[in-house]
């Protein structure tokens, strides 16, 4: 044994006050380093939940449809269901006329209506020859409109009565106690809105009028005149708009008894009377001018609280849904003939124009062969590739630049995968075109480096030991490989090459290079028939101009996430079943 | 001195270099069979790199080099014709630390004989597996958790199971690095005799840092010095009768 060479510490040492002003500042540091964690892990919590809340909260919407009940005649070898369902509206709204009023009636229901009834028809369950009750499918519009998409349909009861005169086509409602007041204030917001509007437009005319004379000097001659001209022409137009303006403002502080004209621009004001509905098109606080929407059953003076007065402020024109849409909605809906029902047609249909029949089963079974040409390529060359590096491969230059170009592949934007694959999967080797073929040939690409880098670290980490067990007892290279290394390795290479798939899975770039972005509406039954995938079709939705597409896209995204959990669960499972041999 | 041994592996000229490092000088030694050969020597000396030899697990690492001629029963192990995993299934190992497979007990020992294709059917491997368990003094221990997992043993027992898998295979001769240095005292007298048992009917080499180990289970010991094979005799003749004075040295404790 040596002797010691310096002296023992003081025993005082570590009781000293230093000491102990740095244990006090180790554990403050500590201390700040949990809380920092916490933060941390608080922030990512809750932006999960927000995540998930949301996607949750807009996919309920799209979790029913609606359903309008109406009767139908439909003949034994009836080919086209589209006009069956006009026919049916027709009869059944009999009221609506007008090439307006018919278009907006046919409106309501959905081009899926037709397609159910074609499916019954193939399924040999259609009911043909006498009127019997049907269900027909409502379009996005109306769908949405149930949804209160468009505002709710606000209700102001009278406790003064009503009495309505017919007048030609209009009829004139004289209602007590001013019943009309809050109808003519909210059409007072819409005029002043209106006379902003102008006004703004105005300004704008007194903006270009300004920029014309700052540069009226620099110019001479005939541009001159042009300009001068110009100037006036913009003179004219902001007075005309400020007339019109003024005009506006003199109808908003004029007294209630003028009568109001009523616009498109307007909110929209319905009475609900005697079994009918009348919009209002001229109000005043206590007369109205009103044209049937729904005819009403008689022109009877009505006491008070046996009629409403009915607003839906979003003005007509900044919505879909038409006042008479909404007129025969609000009397299906009283008559309890529309039905909300599980959406699960959201699960057996494909792509769509129309959303209300748009559904995600294209792109999920796209998703599913794509997914397994992904796996079935990436997962076996990536491990065989793991293997040979880790476990055969000399070390030299040649292994070391493959190695160095392997990990900087795992860095390579997704989008050049695209390119690569349509280079050379589609122009060279003629691989069909958006198939789930090509598209896992490029996800593999880029999913290949992943799996391998994760291959090669799980393999790494198996103690040498194990292999020196196996060596020993004279197994092979190979057999050591097979038996012992590999088996150890997978729990690490499953979760390398789940990580991997799940970023494939998500991927959108590359495949909108080889097509898969393209408007399928057929399932796909093989690799190589053309296909689209859940991102895609996330991507899709969520570009189209109609609002009905909104849930729907929310609705393909907590599918995409939902396979994305069966994936991990497999992987979990496999997993779990490898790690118990240890 | 029973030289009447028959002598198992004959290694003449022996060197071997990890890149510059010559880690083994030249050396010579005949290994009896049927009997205990213990190597002793001071840490780094080169015992464990010569014990990887004789059963060729030093092609495993990359930067190894062996030179010379070792012969087992006259013919030598590093032409060409043998095939180093061939002859590792006759020439087998246990290591310093116990390692073994994270397989069921079963399993560990069946290892071996079923990828050398030593049992034609379940009966034959059962039959296997039970003797080597025996030979190795498991057997009452695990008999009744064969399917448990051999990881879950204790580190005198996985250093047996070890053994135990290294007989399974029939091998002629058995290398031993270090068996006991992770036992206990107990655990240590049971592979002992288990060693001793076994060296009436295998060729065993063990290499160990415990002189009263070499002494009480070895009939011959080499001792090994830098590289060098300094001096090789009956284990009595090495300690009571000791020529070199590094011999001498080590063997009276004085350094080491
Ligand atoms: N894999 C290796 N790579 C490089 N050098 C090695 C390697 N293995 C052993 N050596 C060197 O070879 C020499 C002999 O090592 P070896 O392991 O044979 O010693 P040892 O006698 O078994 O020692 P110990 O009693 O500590 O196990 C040492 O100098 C060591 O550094
Ligand atoms: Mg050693």
């Amino acid at each position: 044994m040596t002797e010691a060479a310096t002296p023992p510490p003081d025993a005082s040492f570590h009781s000293s006050e230093e000491a102990v002003a740095r244990l006090k500042k180790r554990r403050s540091a500590e201390t700040r380093l949990k809380l920092y964690g916490m933060i941390a892990i608080g922030l990512a919590a809750l932006a999960l939940v927000a995540l998930l809340w949301n996607i949750v909260a807009r996919t309920m919407n799209a979790a029913t449809e609606h359903y309008i009940a109406i009767e139908a005649q439909i003949e034994p070898d009836e080919d086209d269901f589209l006009k069956v369902v006009k026919k049916s509206a027709r009869a059944s709204f009999p009221y609506v006329s007008g090439r307006t009023g018919k278009r907006e009636l046919y409106g309501l229901f959905s081009d899926g209506a037709a397609d159910d009834m074609r499916r019954a028809q193939e399924a040999g369950t259609l009911e043909t020859g006498e009127a019997v009750p049907m269900r027909f499918l409502v379009s996005d519009t109306a769908d949405l409109y149930m949804r209160g998409e468009f505002g709710a349909l606000e209700s102001q009861e009278s406790a003064g009565g009503l009495t309505i005169t017919e007048d030609g086509k209009k009829f004139v409602l004289r209602a007590q106690d001013k019943a009309f007041i809050d109808a003519v204030g909210r059409a007072k917001a819409g005029l002043a809105r209106e006379a902003d509007s102008l006004r703004q437009q105005a300004a704008r005319q007194i903006a270009g009028i300004t920029v014309q004379q700052a540069r009226l000097d620099s110019v001479t001659g005939l541009e001159r005149e042009d300009m001068l001209a110009q100037i006036d022409g913009f003179r004219k137009t902001r007075d005309r708009l400020e007339g019109q303006a003024s005009a506006l403002d003199a109808l908003i502080t004029g007294s209630g008894d003028t009568r109001l004209e009523l616009t498109d621009r307007m909110a929209s004001f319905f009475v609900m009377v005697n079994g009918g509905i009348l919009k209002l098109t001229e109000v005043s606080a206590d007369t109205a001018l009103a044209v049937p929407l729904v005819p009403l059953d008689s022109a009877d003076p009505v006491a008070g609280g046996a009629w409403t007065l009915r607003i839906l402020d979003r003005p007509e024109v900044g919505r879909p849904v038409k006042d008479q849409q909404v007129a025969i909605l609000e009397t299906l809906q009283r008559e309890g003939r529309i039905e909300e029902v599980a959406n699960w047609k959201f699960f057996s249909l494909s792509d769509s124009t129309q959303p209300e029949i748009a559904g995600i089963k294209g792109a999920l079974i796209g998703s599913l062969w794509t997914m397994l040409v992904t796996f079935s390529l990436a997962f076996p060359i990536g491990v065989m590739a793991a293997i040979y590096l880790e476990e055969f491969a000399p070390k030299n230059r040649f292994t070391d630049f493959i190695e160095v170009n392997i990990n900087n592949l795992a860095a390579v934007p997704s989008i050049v995968f695209g390119l690569l694959g349509l280079a050379v999967f589609l122009n060279f080797f003629g691989v069909p075109r958006s198939s789930p073929l090509a598209g896992g040939l490029v996800l593999a690409l880029m999913t290949l480096p992943t799996v391998i880098i994760a291959a090669r670290a799980a393999i790494r980490a198996v103690p040498p030991s194990i292999r020196w067990a196996a060596m020993g007892i004279g197994a092979s290279k190979t057999q050591t490989v097979f038996h012992h290394v590999l088996p150890l390795a997978m729990p690490g290479i499953l979760t390398g090459t789940i990580i991997g798939m799940a970023q494939a899975l998500g991927e959108t770039a590359p495949l909108l290079m080889i097509g898969m972005v393209a408007f399928i509406t057929a399932v796909p039954e093989g690799i190589t028939d053309s296909a689209t995938v859940l991102p895609v079709q996330v991507f899709n939705w969520a570009n189209a101009s109609e609002r009905a597409f909104d849930m729907r896209t929310a609705a393909a995204i907590a599918v995409l996430l939902a396979f994305l959990v069966v994936m991990n669960a497999i992987a979990i499972i496999l997993r779990k079943r490898f790690e118990r041999r240890w | 001195m029973t030289e009447t041994d028959p002598i198992k592996f004959r290694c003449q000229g022996v060197n071997v270099w990890y890149g510059q490092t010559h880690a083994i000088k030249d050396n010579d030694i005949d290994i009896h069979d049927k009997a205990v050969t213990a190597f002793i020597g001071p840490s780094g000396c080169g015992k464990s790199t010569f014990l990887r030899c004789l059963n060729r697990m030093n092609d495993t690492i990359d930067i190894c080099r062996v030179s010379g001629s070792l012969l087992l029963d006259g013919e030598d192990i590093y032409s060409r014709e043998i095939d180093p995993v061939q002859l590792r299934a006759r020439v087998g190992m246990v290591f310093q630390k116990p390692n073994p497979f994270p397989k069921s007990i079963y399993d560990n020992v069946a290892y071996g004989p079923r990828i050398h294709g030593l049992a034609r059917n379940k009966a034959d491997l059962d039959v296997i597996v039970g003797e080597s368990l025996g030979a190795a003094g498991l057997w009452d221990e695990v008999k009744d958790r064969l399917a448990a997992p051999g990881t879950g043993l204790s580190g005198g027992q996985q250093q047996r199971l070890c053994i135990a898998r290294a007989i399974a295979t029939k091998p002629e001769v058995l290398l031993m690095d270090e068996p006991c240095s992770a036992l206990d005292p107990i655990a240590t007298e049971t592979v002992e005799e288990l060693i001793s048992g076994l060296g009436e009917r295998y060729c065993v080499v063990i290499v160990t840092h415990s002189m009263q180990q070499a002494n009480r289970i070895s009939r011959r010991t080499a001792f090994f010095h830098l590289g060098n094979l300094v001096e090789y005799d009956t284990t009595d003749a090495i300690f009571s009768t000791p020529q070199d004075e590094r011999t001498i040295g080590y063997v009276s404790g004085r350094f080491g």
